[in-house]
């Protein structure tokens, strides 16, 4: 018999960092990614012209730039997971169709788990980031915890 | 669950991420005014159906948010090809002749 | 253990006794037995009562194929599966099994009258024997018919197991574990591609667990499938899941698999999911399922004792046990033979090989000769005898194509051979074709559709040698095709059983063939005359056959039944096979638990329920719940001893009073920002926005291309580029979409972008004649007197000290405002006025109150009040139209001769004349209640409530040309009587001068 054992991976919940959505026209000289799924500074590259700005450097880089554009601060719209551990991509191969294996590291990406959209940021072989929006989140969150006690049952 | 290419991502992505947005092609009349009855209804309602060659829009609902084209062979649930938005309308012969 | 387990043979472990029960019955099998094994080691083959006829069964086969023995299974409260296959399911310490459709016990069977009715139960009954009278249907026929066939009862009790679902994405999918499976993963896992292997049985091997005595590369075949195993374990891009079904093959190599993760383990680890649903992506995929067994078709092959050849070979090699000590074999294939031997090895006395060809392979007989079995060549078999176990075989000589002089054999068991067929199910649902193959009378793959290769048995290559070499080659292909270098392993194979053998179709016989009960589909009790006289009758397509007589249609899909129906079917058309063709095999390949389907989305986790900022505050506060597309709402706040009437109640009064505190935060809410907002939002809406001033609220309605009404929503314009725009709760991400739509493919040339802050903002509404007075303490940077901050005015202000946007806005007729501020606040926020508001005793209200506020106002709600079918001027909006704009939205539809003809449904208020009577929603409404039945129905009520405000009902309902019946008398007639109503044109029951508005 298999006993119950670390799951091989730990959910944490994030301070939310001030964040918001940037849209432009025209990114051309800008100091922003322009490959979808990169990351440049504090921006993340999620449509042609879409990008993610996270934390501290976010207002800046939109203070800098030169219009037209539309930057709207989504800080209390979402919540932030670190999903950590040997067995992250294991945990979210219990929602996410993606091939996740083969994300880079310091890439992100808009996609699903579930029926949640989410937003992912691979930093490290076994370290995401997962920012889902708010209501969303305690079903997620659910999710993860009977994802994690079944990897734990080692079937 | 289909694999759907989008061209804005450039990217094989599961379909889970996309959304189903109609018939392509069909542009919303520059001035709706000057359209007879009849011409309204059909740009409202009139759609190809094909069994066969589909030109369709989808959305990456779930990934970069674009709407973008696909060609659709409808019988056998296959993608022919997918392009932007704002591209033209590709050349069916050249994706059917032996398409996997 | 009893005399039918040999000791020391076979892989279950004979030093683990396992007990379970059967029937209450409890017995003994070893670690490593299925319940079928298991209980054929106890000398027990009645298994259960067919379908229809309630005829005594024995098990049949030893794998998923199995039509037979199908079980309750029950693990305590909750955990109860109904035809559970027998062979599949491991014995584990506990299991409770059970005979099905049986009353009042298994060995006698009240239902089995029916076996003497079969005419009444021919091909085709469903469609002949139940037409009259018509009123029998419902009532009798039905009820008597579900009862009397059908096999497991459905649980009663809710699933006490969790399920799981896992995405993968590999290079090599392998499905089938047995020699051309194994080198097939063996061939992909070393040239380093990611490579899973499944096999639905609890051990990968396939036919090498049931033929011990094959030697591979020098090493008996045990001792290579345990090296082999190694080898697969020690790599670490290959995975090995057995127990593990591949059910479905969808597009682009999508697999569905479904792993059986608990049902085996005595005492399941905690938190472990029974099963777990896999839908794999995988760039290659090798079938190699193998092939199924097919029976004979020969009067009385149903019965116990009576089973497939290679299952008693199973039972021998795999789990020790002798299915009998004097079995019969009849046959027409090769393979069938050994399986005699074996049981001679054995210590069985097999009576008689009866071969249905005229010769075989000399070696076969000599070796039969040799161990002293009778061998029979060139004849038929018409019948068995024995009641609930075989106990004769009645054998007759063939002559000139005829059955001639009949001979009775003893036996204990019958073990029959009706030939090979690949089993190519999954192949089948990629629409790949079916080649029909002359000289193996068997279907092969043909045309592809994916990225799949067919190995071994799949392709009618029926030796293990043969199978090793093609799944060697099919692994090495795949993993060359994404991109690897790979070499096919060469295997040495010795004592290799290959064999070759004919198809036929029911076996002649000297009886009345209509009397004959030649089983071809066991599970629903199809027989070889059912098939000819659907022919008969003027079937012609095999599709309309199986569909007249239910061959193939029980759970497992005629895995046994599809070919023996296919082979009588064209010999009845007198058609060759490939020109009657094969029925469609859909997926699940075999039958799987709707919880596997469901995975996680069980009890809290069925689907996301949506909360505010402010639902823990509902909670704690008493709050009843409600759902709103995909959120939990509070519905009203019941006080000790209230019912919702009471509460509702309350609660309009105290917003109407002095002051009421509302949750609306779920209302959807879109950012528009850019210097093109403005020309995107006259586009959009109907209304006019160019003359729209910042820091002011529109009302905006929304309308589909075709002029219906959409969504709606309060806008404000909070800079000249700036438009916080709201919709409905369940609108929020369907006008998004919209909106995107138009932008990004018909306008991509505005500068205007959208955002959702649906979530971004928490907003508390406050409605009353105190609302005022109870919020002006707590803003900061502004002046929100009457003055200063008019009605459908927006400002950026601090409320509480925290950041807002703030509206004056009224959904109730009342002073009001709503607040927004950033969600981790919402809360806080709620619970400062809560607490400032004790002194004007104010009152948290729900849905329903809200509900009622602005119904008493005459305020439509999209989606109740308008139902996809209702344009402005049928809603009573016109005035919401820019009348002045060339376009919007729609507009070019509001002219269309339907929009403007007369006859459309027009909403209008309803007054009952018993102003105790509140209408139902959805009631239908006619003009005259003395009209024969049917009625022409003219309207139906849309929203219809109690009002405190004005002690009496109120209703809103759509009504053919409503405004011109304004103080018509309509009619709702309802089960209790019919009501009367009277129609008001204007739905603003309450206060139409808006005085308390703008207060």
């Amino acid at each position: 018999m298999t006993a119950t054992t670390d799951p091989g991976v730990t959910v944490t919940e994030l301070p939310p960092p001030t964040r918001i959505t940037l849209r432009v026209a025209d990114p051309t000289g800008q100091p922003l990614p322009t490959r979808i799924g990169a990351i440049e500074g504090c921006a993340l590259c999620l449509g042609p012209d879409e990008w993610l700005l996270e934390g501290d450097a976010a207002a800046d880089l939109v203070a800098g730039l030169p219009g037209p554009y539309s930057a709207v601060e989504v800080s209390d719209r979402e919540i932030t997971y670190l999903l950590e551990g040997p067995a992250v991509l294991d945990l979210l191969a219990t929602g996410c169709p993606r091939d996740l294996a083969s994300m880079p590291v310091g890439a992100g990406a808009r996609t699903v788990y579930d029926t949640a959209q989410v937003v992912l940021v691979r930093e490290a072989n076994d370290r995401f980031r997962l920012t889902v929006w708010r209501s969303f989140a305690p079903h997620v969150r659910a999710l993860f915890d009977i994802a994690m006690r079944e990897i734990a049952a080692g079937l | 669950m289909l694999l759907i290419h989008c061209p804005y991502c450039e990217q094989d992505l599961p379909e889970l991420e996309f959304a189903y947005a109609g018939e392509a092609h069909i542009a919303r009349p520059a001035d709706p005014s000057k359209l007879t009855d009849e011409e309204w209804r059909d740009f409202l309602f009139i759609r190809t159906n094909p069994k066969g060659v589909h030109f369709e829009r989808w959305r990456h609902v779930n990934g970069c948010a674009r709407f973008f084209n696909a060609v659709r062979e409808t019988v056998g649930d296959k993608f022919l090809a997918t392009y932007r938005a704002d591209e033209p309308r590709p050349d069916i012969s050249s994706l059917t002749g032996d398409a996997k | 253990m009893t005399s039918y387990r040999l000791q020391g043979r076979g892989r279950v472990d004979h030093g683990k006794p396992v007990n379970f029960t059967f029937d209450g019955k409890t017995y003994q099998g070893l670690a490593g037995d299925t319940l079928a094994s298991a209980l054929l080691a106890n000398g027990v083959h009645l298994m259960g009562r067919s379908f229809k006829y309630h005829r005594p069964r024995g098990v049949v086969s030893a794998g998923s194929d199995e039509p037979n023995a199908l079980m309750g299974t029950r693990r305590g409260p909750g955990r109860f599966e109904p035809n559970t296959r027998a062979t599949i399911q491991e014995i584990r310490e506990g299991l409770e099994a059970a005979s099905q459709n049986r009353w009042p016990s298994l060995a006698f069977d009240m239902g089995a009258i029916n076996d003497n009715l079969g005419s009444l139960f021919s091909a085709g009954f469903y469609y002949k024997t139940f037409m009259w009278p018509r009123a029998f249907w419902d009532r009798v026929y039905e009820p008597v018919i579900r009862n009397a066939a059908g096999l497991g009862v459905s649980p009663t009790e809710p699933d006490a197991d969790s399920y799981a679902s896992r995405f993968a994405h590999v290079d090599v999918l392998v499905v089938g574990a047995g020699p051309a499976g194994l080198a097939a993963a063996l061939a992909a896992g070393r040239s380093g591609a990611s490579v899973m292997l499944v096999d639905e049985n609890a051990e990968v091997g396939g036919t090498l667990l049931s033929e011990p005595t094959v030697v591979i590369d020098g090493q008996p075949a045990w001792d290579w499938l345990a090296a082999t195993v190694a080898e697969l374990d020690g790599l670490a891009n290959v995975q090995v899941m057995p127990r593990t079904t591949a059910i479905g093959y969808y597009h682009q190599n999508l697999v569905g698999l479904a792993q059986r993760l608990t049902d085996h383990l005595a005492a399941p680890p905690e938190g472990a999911p029974r099963e777990r649903m896999w839908k794999v992506r995988a760039k290659e995929v090798v079938l190699a399922q193998g092939a199924l067994e097919k029976p004979l078709v020969f009067d009385g092959n149903d019965r116990p004792g009576v089973m497939l050849a290679s299952a008693a070979q199973t039972y021998l090699n795999r789990y020790g046990v002798k299915v009998g000590d004097r079995p019969a074999i009849v046959t027409a294939h090769d393979s069938a033979w050994h399986a005699a031997f074996d049981l001679a090895g054995a210590g069985a006395k097999p009576v008689v090989i009866v071969d249905m060809r005229a010769s075989v392979d000399p070696a076969l007989t000599d070796r039969a000769h040799a161990l002293g079995i009778e061998a029979l060549l060139g004849r038929t078999v018409t019948g068995t005898a024995g009641r609930l176990r075989v106990t004769s075989l009645r054998v007759n000589r063939m002559e000139g194509g005829k059955a001639g002089e009949p001979r009775d054999i003893g036996c204990d068991a019958v073990l029959m051979c009706g030939g090979w067929t690949p089993c190519l199910h999954l192949f089948s649902h990629t629409q790949g074709k079916l080649a029909w193959d002359e000289a193996l009378q068997v279907y092969l793959p043909g045309r592809k559709t994916e990225a799949v290769q067919i190995a071994g048995a799949g392709r009618g290559l029926w030796s293990i040698a043969a199978s090793l070499g093609d799944g060697a080659n099919a692994g090495a292909a795949a993993a060359r095709d994404v991109g690897l270098e790979a070499e096919a392993p060469v295997f040495g194979v010795a004592a290799d059983r290959t064999g070759s053998g004919i198809t036929l179709k029911e076996l002649p016989t000297d009886r009345d063939p209509a009397k004959a009960k030649a089983f071809i589909d066991f599970q629903n009790d199809v027989t070889a005359k059912d098939i000819r006289l659907a022919v008969r009758e003027g079937m012609r397509s095999i599709e309309h056959v199986k569909r007249y007589t239910t061959n193939g249609m029980a759970t497992d899909q005629g895995k046994m039944s599809n070919i023996n129906g296919l082979m009588i079917a064209s010999d009845a058309l007198g058609k060759a096979p490939p020109q009657v063709g094969l029925t469609t095999f859909r997926p699940p390949y075999s039958p799987t638990t709707f919880g596997t389907f469901a995975g996680y989305h069980q009890d809290a986790t069925f689907e996301v329920t949506r909360k505010t900022p402010i639902d823990p505050w509902a909670e704690a506060n008493g709050a009843v719940f409600e759902p709103v597309a995909l959120w939990r709402r509070a519905w009203f706040f019941p006080k000790p001893g209230e019912d919702m009437h009471a509460a509702v109640g309350r609660e309009c009064r105290g917003a109407r009073a002095s002051v009421g505190i509302f949750d609306a935060s779920t209302l959807g809410k879109i950012e528009v920002v850019g210097p093109d907002a403005v020309t995107f939002m006259e586009r959009m809406y109907t209304n006019p926005w160019a003359k729209l001033g910042v820091g002011r609220c529109r009302y905006g309605l929304l309308l589909g291309e075709d002029g219906f009404i959409r969504d709606d929503g309060v806008i404000g314009r909070i800079a000249e580029d700036r438009f916080h725009v709201t919709t409905t709760t369940g609108g929020a991400a369907r006008v998004l979409n919209m909106m995107e739509d138009y932008l990004q493919t018909e306008w991509p040339d505005l500068k205007v972008w959208l955002t959702s802050t649906t979530e971004q903002w928490a907003v508390v509404a406050l409605q009353g004649p105190n609302a005022r007075k109870l919020l002006e303490p707590f803003v900061e940077g502004l002046d929100i007197s009457a003055e200063a901050f008019p009605h459908m005015a927006v400002a950026e202000c601090t409320v509480a000290g925290f950041p807002a946007r703030l509206f004056r806005v009224s959904f109730t007729g009342e002073l009001g405002f709503e607040v927004n501020v950033p969600a981790r606040h919402g809360r806080a926020l709620w619970e400062t006025l809560w607490q400032a508001g004790q002194q004007y005793d104010i009152c948290p209200y729900g849905t329903e109150t809200m509900h009622v506020l602005r119904a008493e106002k005459g305020y439509i709600i999209v989606g109740q009040d308008t139902d996809g079918t209702l344009t402005p001027g049928d809603a009573g909006l016109t005035w919401a139209i820019g009348k002045a704009k060339p376009d919007f939205v729609g507009k070019r539809s509001l002219t269309r001769p339907d929009m403007v003809a007369k006859g459309r449904k027009q909403l209008v208020g309803l007054l009952t004349e018993d102003p105790k009577v509140v209408l139902q929603e959805g009631a239908q409404i006619v003009a005259d209640p003395a009209q024969p039945k049917p009625m022409t129905m003219i309207g139906h009520v849309t929203s219809s409530y109690w009002s405190d405000a004005l002690g009496r009902s109120i209703a809103m309902a759509v009504v053919v040309d409503g405004r011109e019946r304004d103080g018509q008398t309509l009619h709702i007639p309802m089960p209790g009587g019919t009501i009367t109503a009277k129609v008001v044109k204007s739905t603003a029951f309450l206060d139409p001068e808006n005085r308390r508005l703008s207060a």
